[in-house]
């Protein structure tokens, strides 16, 4: 009697959770989730498949586009402005928070790390820990000298969402909010981006060769430098626009620990893809993505226990690591393993 | 005798300045237990190049041990006398240690630090919503006693845990040499995994009797000060400074980092710059103007205030680039040898 109780209850549970409609919305969910994880990993593992730089500051860039991204939409948007306005800003928004933070990341990489490619790989994970610490306290000095509170969401930026995001819409019994519709969007852009960039253009293909064997590819005749602080810059450009994706979604919103809530599932998400594969990664992030929001449902309609989607995730890092160590999709050789 | 020698530094003529700049007794203490689990974290970090990044797990484990077994949650009496609920505490880290290390040791390099990082958000997450902790796990729990029984005493002071330090610094030298130069053996064949095993279980151990020593001194915990990633993160900050691969350095690199930080700290947090400019720089002064409206004192209290760890940052990241080796590192390299051998040698 005792056992039956609780396997009543799970059954039914798991009634509910299959049935189309809630399937069909946890999917949905999943995907949003799915598209900004794509965003958050994805500049990360340009770089690491490039440089074999695992770069611990890619959490506070992505914080850093959130805020500044917010700071664009604060000052464009009044109280006036119609939701397509809105959107447009939102997209000259991406382009400010992508040039910003390229240039960041470009600096960084000529700056900083660059001497660092004649040690070992451990001394670039504790120079980008050391930049994380600096950039994360740069932010909170900024932001609570314009007296606004550094561990809470910024209200402001997510004011200036155009109503037809926050509102929810129903197709034939499944109801999904606007805003993950367009999260999905803007993730599936980015990622098409991405891949057209790594695929179809010259460029793209340097930086597969020099993924690939980046001696060899040194050895005709291209500047591998050069490209080095070119995808550093990418990547922290991505991570940027994500944070300012990351500004609309009241989940997450603009706030300083943003740096290390977004550093850890893009961890998690690189590195069940395996390092520096890109497809591995966009796969990665439907997976983690999917899982979170189901287990997401299940906390909320059946388990009493709110750590249980970022639990899961963890557990499959750990999981993934112990099966295949070199990730779903990734090579051996990459990462020194 | 850290104590005495505050007072005195602190009542004598330069009591001002003093006050600004050394630690008070409290943050020694805290120097010496965060020192030990700094060093036990560099032990196998430093030592190996395994970079366990998971480290705070097993400091974590220790200092919940303590304040549950204190609170009565544990089969054990809640008067369990504080030395062997540190012992306890330094088990328990070791089983978790060789759970951990059995599975984590298979891989190398960004792998470690990656499958001992999510090891310990698991047990992170875990611990932060498990609501038998406490009513509110999140903000984790305090040493309150059995359901209304008596409240635990628990007497940690600089001695004790000076004595531990000591402890672990006897391990230096030709034990740590020896099992390290196993390590290398593996490029010739032997099986070097319970060597590496060992080691971390042993590192395990002091990040656990750390980690019962702060909660028996803080008398509470939580899990954002303990189980956290970034707690790893501040003892891999005080290992860099203090010399990375020696056992000493992180304890002088916590201790660095903690005197940076008081120097730094919010308004009434004992002494510091903050008190000392204002008591010092005259009204004037701290109402001129920088620029646009800005004063020196809304500039001290913007820049300085309590921004400690965007100096640390910047100083880290000078100390990665620019000396490796750390401060001690760097020492024995100018001498040739440890400092106590070098200075027994001169004075002979």
């Amino acid at each position: 009697m005792s056992l039956a109780v609780p396997l009543v209850a799970f059954l039914d549970a798991l009634g509910q959770f299959l049935r189309p409609s809630t399937l069909a919305e946890v999917i949905l969910n999943g995907l949003s989730k799915a598209a900004l994880y794509a965003m958050i990993a994805g500049g990360l593992t340009l770089i690491f498949g490039l440089m074999g730089v695992l770069n611990f500051a890619h959490g506070s860039l992505t914080m850093f586009g959130a805020y500044l991204g917010g700071l664009v939409l604060v000052l464009a948007v009044g109280q006036a402005t119609g939701p397509l306005a809105r959107v447009a800003y939102f997209f000259v928004a991406v382009v400010v928070v992508f040039g910003a933070l390229a240039g960041l990341g470009g600096a960084l990489e000529v700056g900083l790390i660059r001497p660092l490619y004649d040690r070992p790989p451990i001394y670039q994970i504790l120079l980008t820990f050391g930049v994380t610490l600096v950039l994360d306290e740069a932010a909170r000095i900024v932001v609570s000298f314009y007296g606004l509170q550094p561990i809470s969401d910024w209200q402001a930026a997510l004011g200036t969402k155009p109503g037809p995001l926050s509102a929810s819409y129903e197709f034939a019994g499944v109801s999904v909010s606007g805003l993950a519709l367009f999260e999905i969007l803007v993730g599936a852009a980015t990622v098409a981006a991405v891949w057209g960039f790594l695929t179809r253009t010259r460029y793209g293909l340097v930086v597969r060769a020099g993924s690939e064997d980046s001696e060899m590819t040194e050895a005709l005749g291209i500047d591998v430098r050069r490209v080095f602080t070119t995808v550093f810059a990418l990547g922290a450009g991505i991570a940027g626009v994500a944070g300012l994706l990351l500004a609309w979604d009241p989940v997450w919103g603009a706030s300083v620990p943003l740096a290390s809530e977004t550093l850890l599932p893009a961890f998690v998400v690189v590195i069940i893809g395996g390092l520096g594969t890109f497809r591995g990664t966009v796969y990665a992030a439907l997976l983690v993505g999917l899982v979170d929001a189901s287990m997401t449902w299940w906390f909320v309609n059946a388990v009493d226990f709110s750590g249980l989607p970022q639990m899961t995730i963890f557990l499959i890092l750990v999981l993934v690591l112990v099966v295949k160590p070199q990730g779903l999709f990734g090579v051996a050789e990459v990462g020194g393993h | 005798m850290y104590p005495g020698l505050y007072h005195l530094a602190v009542t004598s003529p330069v009591g001002a300045e003093a006050t600004a700049l050394l630690p008070r007794v409290e943050t020694m203490i805290a120097v010496f237990y965060f020192g030990l689990f700094a060093a036990s974290f560099d032990f196998i970090s430093g030592y190996t190049g395994y970079l366990s990044f998971g480290h705070a797990t097993f400091y974590g484990a220790g200092a919940y041990l303590v304040v549950l077994a204190a609170n009565g949650k544990l089969p054990l009496p809640y008067d369990t006398p504080f030395m062997l609920l540190i012992v306890l505490a330094g088990l328990l880290a070791v089983v978790l240690a060789l759970v951990i290390g059995a599975v984590s040791f298979r891989l190398s390099g960004v792998y470690f630090a990656m499958i001992t990082l999510g090891f310990s958000q698991v047990i992170y997450v875990f611990v932060r919503d498990w609501d038998f902790v406490s009513s509110s796990p999140r903000d984790g729990a305090a040493v309150v006693g059995p359901g209304g029984g008596e409240i635990p005493v628990f007497n940690v002071g600089v001695p004790g845990v000076d004595a531990l330090n000591l402890a672990i610094g006897q391990l230096t030298g030709d034990t740590v040499e020896g099992l390290f130069g196993l390590l290398s053996l593996s490029a010739v064949g032997y099986d070097t995994f319970r060597y590496k095993l060992a080691a971390f279980a042993i590192s395990g151990f002091f990040a656990g009797v750390a980690g019962a020593l702060f909660a028996g001194f803080r008398r509470s915990v939580a899990p954002d000060n303990s189980l956290f990633f970034l707690v790893s993160g501040d003892a891999l900050l005080a290992s860099i400074i203090g010399g990375f691969g020696t056992l000493a350095g992180p304890i002088y690199g916590r201790l660095f980092d903690e005197t940076v930080r008081e120097f730094l700290s919010k308004e009434g947090a004992g002494g510091g710059l903050l008190p000392y400019l204002r008591g010092r720089l005259s009204e004037g002064t701290l109402a001129t103007e920088l620029f646009n409206g800005l004063t020196v004192r809304e500039a001290i209290a913007t820049f300085l205030n309590g921004h400690a760890s965007l100096y640390l940052g910047l100083l880290f990241v000078a100390f990665v680039l620019f000396v490796p080796r750390g401060l001690l590192g760097t020492l024995r390299d100018r001498v040739g040898d440890t400092l106590a051998a070098a200075v027994s040698k001169r004075l002979r």
